[in-house]
């Protein structure tokens, strides 16, 4: 821009743009915090549905006194937060190897797991059902986390965050004496806090959106993520129970993962930029 | 290597201790890789293989799960079901929308050999795989004939149909918003939380969003165009609007991952190209034209590439807001194999057709591939 006034046209031009993008997010919004009396006449009530009055809290108190969402909100928090946790041992240790250790049959491992990266899980899920219904294993929090794990993209991840630490930090500590477990959880690990944090956040990410596996593997209702969830009520939720619950169920699916990216904006954009997600 | 020296340097030590020493990278790097390594042959590498096993029988879920026996091998016949059908002839105007549009590209590709873009040995693999296809598109059920799987072939070209809509959606929204908001002030950062805000969103959330924006009695744009005092559209019922519809909640779901690439890869053009361009008397549209669209073209191409992977996989939009419908306009690839597994109980079918998938998405895959390779 050469001149300020051209920049606020920007500034400006560019404001209603965001604001048309987010009408969406806004409506949901404000429909969750409206009476469902007034929902059953009209969707656009004040200010075309986007400000919400009359105002209520009805809709969220009766969210979680009635119904299976808090359930679903506790399933998809344990998923989450269990994928998160088992990605991050997997992929720091895969990758270290990886990256640092100058194994025999190194390129060969590298290959086959690169392969994997070929593999989504819709190529997978069919067999996959056969396996965990094998095992008895459905409606468990272990068949919804387990497949993920074995997703190569984190170990690529952290091999390529660890290949960028200077070799002479770990020269220093052999000299000490250090053995290989000493270097990578004293040395390698803290060093890589950055990329644990953003393998860690879009792990969660995903584990928390994700709807084909745990739509297959979750066939009882109080097993349902909130993800899966909400997609079984919206068909014919909206009649019987009133849009205003339904769309604050949508509302509480969203919360945590709108909080974690305003709060990480930086990893999650840089972790999404490094592989796709979904 | 230093556990070699170090072993030749030190007094010799027991057979054992030596052993260890001098294989000891080698244990140490599977020990590492081991809960890995254990994780992804039982959970990725099986399955896969596994997948092919059940494709190549006629494997019935329920039957199966009661008794294990009640599986049949059958060869290839699953991939007859849903590829084949019954008097089926060949000509040269079958299915011609696709086959053109498999022509040019064709085309664009020799274009690209003769100027010099991609290499000879490149361009020969996509002609042979352009000859292919066109060949192969030119069967169809004659007179009297007719598909084994009905649904099969209009899924694949829906599920196309989608991803030629919506990579472009979401590439020209995702590049026009990154040059928009290339620039390093307040205002500018919080425009772009806004715009990629929507991208963390789940797919039931976004399908509860815009199921009930596109609702035709109570949605809200059915209200506003009742309000300019026009009859609301039927979006979703509608069997050519559905498509679009579903097109639009997915640009707006994911145009933040390019919008994102993007704003990296102008972070990537060196300012003093500009510059120089400036000095040559370039306006806003020659520094557009001959600056950042050829710094970005690597960028653009991994976009549209990932894009494509992550949008020919759509299953969420299709089975939340429209059921595949209407009368299968918005059946996509992987919702007819979840149909095919999950509601009529052929596994060894929907096995089969998951193979298929996965032929076209280890093409994609390689060709991104190639583009990670050529940026290191």
């Amino acid at each position: 821009m050469r001149t300020r006034r051209q920049y606020w046209v920007l500034v400006g031009g560019l404001g209603f743009a965001a604001f048309l993008w987010s009408i969406p997010t806004i409506w949901m919004l404000s429909l969750s915090l409206q009476p469902n009396e007034i929902l059953a006449r009209t969707t656009t009530n004040t200010g075309y549905g986007l400000v919400p009055y009359p105002f209520t809290l009805e809709n969220y108190i009766n969210l979680l006194s009635l119904g299976n969402t808090p359930r679903w909100f506790f399933n998809s928090l344990i998923v989450a937060t269990g994928m998160t946790a088992v990605t991050l041992i997997l992929s720091t240790t895969a990758g270290y190897a990886l990256a640092r250790i100058p194994f025999r049959g190194r390129a060969l491992v590298f290959i086959l797991i690169l392969g994997g990266l070929m593999v989504p899980e819709q190529v997978i899920f069919i067999p996959l059902y056969t396996m965990f219904a094998d095992w008895d294993l459905h409606n468990t929090y272990t068949a919804m986390i387990i497949p993920r794990l074995a997703v190569p993209l984190g170990v690529f991840l952290m091999m390529q965050f660890f290949r960028s630490i200077p070799e002479e930090v770990e020269e220093a500590a052999v000299l000490d004496g250090a053995g290989r477990w000493a270097i990578f959880t004293r040395i390698m690990l803290p060093l890589s806090v950055p990329a644990i944090t953003t393998l860690a956040i879009i792990t969660f990410l995903y584990a928390w959106n994700d709807y084909l596996w745990p739509l297959v593997s979750a066939q009882r209702q109080e097993m349902y993520t909130i993800t899966v969830g909400l997609g079984s009520i919206q068909s014919n939720f909206a009649q019987t129970e009133g849009l205003g619950r339904l769309m604050a169920s949508g509302v509480m699916a969203s919360l945590p993962v709108i909080a974690l990216f305003i709060v990480f904006q930086r990893f999650v954009i840089r972790g999404i930029a490094m592989g796709p997600t979904k | 290597m230093t556990s070699i020296t170090e072993a030749g340097a030190v007094t010799p030590a027991p057979q054992r201790m030596s052993l260890y020493r001098r294989h000891k990278d080698t244990v140490d790097g599977y020990l590492f890789l081991a809960p890995f390594l254990a994780v992804y042959i039982v959970f990725l590498v099986y399955p896969f293989l596994k997948g092919v096993w059940i494709s190549l029988h006629d494997w019935n879920l329920m039957a199966v799960a009661f008794n294990p026996d009640a599986k049949e091998f059958v060869g290839i016949k699953n991939y007859v079901r849903f590829l084949w059908g019954r008097d089926m002839t060949w000509d040269m105007t079958a299915a011609w929308q696709p086959r053109l549009i498999v022509l040019l590209a064709g085309c664009a590709a020799a274009y690209m050999a003769m100027s010099g873009q991609i290499t000879r040995r490149m361009a020969l693999v996509v002609g042979v795989g352009v000859a292919v296809v066109w060949i192969l598109l030119g069967f169809h059920p004659g007179e009297g004939g007719r598909w084994f799987d009905r649904r099969f072939w209009p899924a694949v070209g829906n599920t196309f149909v989608f991803v030629i809509l919506t990579v472009p959606g979401v590439t020209i929204v995702g590049l026009a918003l990154a040059i928009a908001l290339n620039r390093e002030t307040r205002m500018m950062t919080v425009y772009r939380t806004v715009f990629f805000l929507s991208h963390v969103l789940s797919v039931s959330v976004v399908t509860l969003i815009w199921a009930f924006m596109f609702n035709s009695q109570r949605g809200l744009l059915a209200e506003l165009t009742e309000r300019l005092g026009a009859e609301p559209i039927v979006w979703l019922t509608n069997p050519d609007l559905a498509m679009i519809a579903i097109v639009i909640a997915t640009v707006w779901w994911s145009m933040g991952i390019a919008m994102v690439l993007f704003l990296a890869g102008l972070q990537g053009i060196p300012a003093e190209r500009y510059e120089a361009a400036r000095l040559d008397g370039a306006g806003s549209w020659g520094l557009f034209r001959h600056i950042t669209l050829p710094g970005l073209t690597r960028t653009t191409t991994l976009v549209v590439v990932l894009q494509t992977i992550a949008h020919f996989q759509v299953f969420g939009q299709s089975h939340l807001m429209t059921h595949g419908g209407p009368n299968d306009a918005t059946q996509t690839v992987v919702r007819h194999i979840y149909q095919a597994g999950f509601r009529d109980s052929e596994l060894g079918e929907a096995a089969a057709m998951s193979m298929f998938l996965f032929v076209i998405m280890m093409v994609f895959a390689l060709l991104q591939l190639r583009i990670s390779r050529a940026e290191d």
